[in-house]
């Protein structure tokens, strides 16, 4: 009798400890799918977050691109209706001497004396206007901000590979030149940028991507640096590949912060400020371009970046990976 | 664009680091005897020493902030009137142009050819025949007895706002508030108001337009305006179109608020004395490109226009 007790007693137990076990699988089952749509999730928001990051870093080109276009656009503008005003006037000291050819052509006697001083006049009115020289000058200043704003064009296409699109081969130096005039309503007047660009050899790369990177480390040495600073860019070519630094004197970053920085999402600006997303998509496509990137950084003193691609291209599979 | 009549051409002072685009100003105005200058280190010195009636210039420059070279130039050389003009509406800018350069207008590039010339006959006109103001802070004893003649409108209908304004101005002012435009024209009609200060936006919509109106018809008023949600085409507007006298951001500081505040007073005060310089902070006379388009009601616009003008002056000037 108690043995059959005991049984019952001990099968109650078992049965209870299946029971437990199974709510706490059911519970561990719930918490796996609920990590796996966290991940899901997140992949979402990373992609929307590239995306955004995407359309941010064409924003920043537009108003870049729009503030440099202003200057030139201003003088050339207001030369051409200042040229045609000027060479109406001109005109009218032209009107005016033909006027008074014809005058003494169908002069007589009398009205002879009368004619010629009327040439004369005229003649001398338009011996001394000046509207033609500043005509000349105002549309030398025109042709050469028309120049400017085609290159502006030709560096915009050149940096956004609005044509092109995929892999090319290319000259990183220019590719450098072009993310820093997108970025240069950033920099002037308040940093003053330093570069010495070595002789590279051509780079099999995806230009859209690099160039991504170059603003993207641009950028952020701006934002760093507050009111002023100087951003160092030196590029040289290694056996096998590309080496380009960018050094700043701004801020720098802590130490317990540095193994962080490439990490997504991961970010020490202001709500609002950055996405935090920057520096991973740099890292991304440096990585898929079979590159690397390094940091070295003191707090206060500054940061430098150095991006390293290598001369032979990465299998295309891998880019398009990365960033797309 | 001679000033009327036969007078001489009026002299202009041009400041850019882009010298084609000095060239292209001085084609532009070459009515006018124009003085270039790339440094603008040399401006201040150069606007002396030509005793310029009006001074255009860039506001970002590799030395100097066109900001500075403005705020320099109404202390040393405050009969001429200054333009800014930039090819960039950052908020920091527009901001700096109101409270520190106190510009005449905001233009930016690319510029209209007639409007830049029309506001640079009007702005010399201006500083030919209106009379000069000192910017410097009123003496004490003026600025006690014009605290107590003068009172201070606050138009805001937020209430945690209103109590901040309240803490900082009230030991000080005589302050009245008004959750209305309809509120804020009583206290007008009843009270010498010399200051006005003016959210952006109410519940009830648009307050620009109001204080735009109200600058057409008493220009001698000066308007602090106090906005959270800052823009700078809404800023450079109320400049161009309202002669802003200052613009704060929200939270309000208590330091700049009173400064603004007497600062605003004393320049009503110095106004009330001498009318003539009134011209210098007025919205009339624009050419009409630039003439405030004003979404207000009629009923409105003429309860402005009666407001009681408590300087003799201003009658004749509005006729």
């Amino acid at each position: 009798m108690v043995m059959l007790w005991i049984f019952a007693l001990l099968l109650a137990l078992a049965v209870l400890a299946l029971g437990l076990l199974g709510v706490r699988l059911r519970r561990l089952s719930a918490q796996l799918s609920a990590a796996d749509a966290e991940l899901k999730k997140r992949e979402a928001s990373q992609a929307q977050v590239m995306h955004t990051t995407k359309l941010a870093s064409l924003g920043q080109m537009v108003a870049g691109v729009a503030h440099e276009i202003n200057t030139p656009l201003g003088f050339v503008k207001s030369n051409v209706e200042v040229v045609s005003d000027l060479l109406g006037e001109y005109e009218q000291a032209v009107t005016n001497v033909m006027t008074g050819v014809d005058f003494l052509l169908n002069a007589d006697a009398a009205t002879a004396t009368q004619a010629k001083a009327l040439v004369i006049k005229a003649r001398g009115q338009l011996s001394r206007a000046t509207g033609l020289n500043e005509a000349r000058e105002l549309l030398i200043d025109s042709v050469d901000g028309l120049k400017q704003m085609s290159s502006l064009v030709m560096n915009l296409k050149g940096f956004a590979r609005v044509d092109r699109d995929g892999m090319d081969v290319i000259n990183v130096n220019d590719s450098i030149k072009s993310s820093l005039t997108i970025a240069s309503h950033q920099l002037r007047d308040r940093i003053s940028v330093e570069t010495a660009f070595g002789e590279l050899p051509p780079v099999k790369c995806m230009p859209s991507q690099i160039n991504q990177v170059f603003l993207n480390l641009i950028t952020n040495a701006a934002q760093a640096m507050g009111e002023e600073g100087v951003l160092k860019i030196v590029t040289v070519a290694k056996a096998h590949s590309v080496e380009c630094s960018f050094e700043d004197n701004g801020s720098g970053i802590a130490d317990e912060v540095l193994p962080k920085i490439f990490d997504p999402f991961f970010t020490t600006k202001k709500v609002g400020e950055g996405t935090g997303i920057g520096l991973s998509i740099v890292h991304k496509i440096v990585q898929g371009h079979g590159g690397s990137i390094r940091v070295t950084s003191q707090v206060g003193k500054g940061t430098r970046f150095v991006v390293e691609l290598p001369v032979a291209a990465a299998p295309t599979s891998a880019l398009s990976k990365a960033g797309a | 664009m001679a000033a009327a009549g036969s007078s001489k051409p009026l002299r202009l002072l041009c400041i850019d680091d882009e010298m084609r685009i000095l060239r292209a100003l001085k084609a532009l105005l070459r009515d006018c005897e124009v003085q270039l200058c790339n440094d603008p280190r040399q401006a201040v010195a150069m606007a002396q020493q030509f005793d310029v009636d009006v001074v255009i210039c860039d506001q970002r420059m590799p030395q100097l902030q066109g900001i500075e070279v403005l705020r320099e130039m109404r202390n040393s050389v405050p009969r001429a009137m200054r333009i800014l003009l930039t090819g960039y509406a950052d908020l920091k800018a527009v901001l700096g142009s109101v409270n520190e350069g106190e510009v005449f207008r905001y233009v930016n590039k690319p510029w209209e050819n007639a409007e830049l010339r029309a506001l640079v006959a009007e702005a010399g006109r201006i500083a030919r025949e209106a009379a000069v103001i000192s910017s410097e802070p009123i003496n004490e004893r003026d600025a006690s007895e014009a605290r107590a003649a003068v009172g201070i409108l606050v138009l805001e209908d937020d209430v945690n706002a209103q109590a901040r304004l309240r803490e900082i101005l009230a030991p000080h002012y005589q302050v009245r508030f008004a959750n209305t435009a309809e509120r804020a024209l009583q206290i007008l009609e009843q009270y010498e108001t010399g200051v006005v200060i003016s959210e952006t936006e109410s519940r009830q919509g648009d307050l620009t337009a109001l204080l735009k109106a109200l600058k057409v018809h008493h220009p001698h008023i000066a308007t602090v305006v106090i906005t959270e949600r800052a823009n700078a085409q809404t800023a450079m507007e109320l400049i161009n179109q309202g002669q802003v006298y200052r613009m704060l951001l929200k939270p309000v500081r208590m330091g700049s608020c009173r400064l603004s505040v007497d600062s605003a007073i004393g320049r009503y005060w110095r106004l009330k004395a001498n009318p003539r310089a009134i011209q210098r902070f007025a919205v009339v006379n624009l050419p009409s490109f630039a003439q405030p388009q004003l979404m207000i009601s009629a009923s409105l616009l003429t309860r402005i226009r009666n407001l009681p003008s408590r300087i003799i002056e201003i009658v004749r000037f509005n006729s």
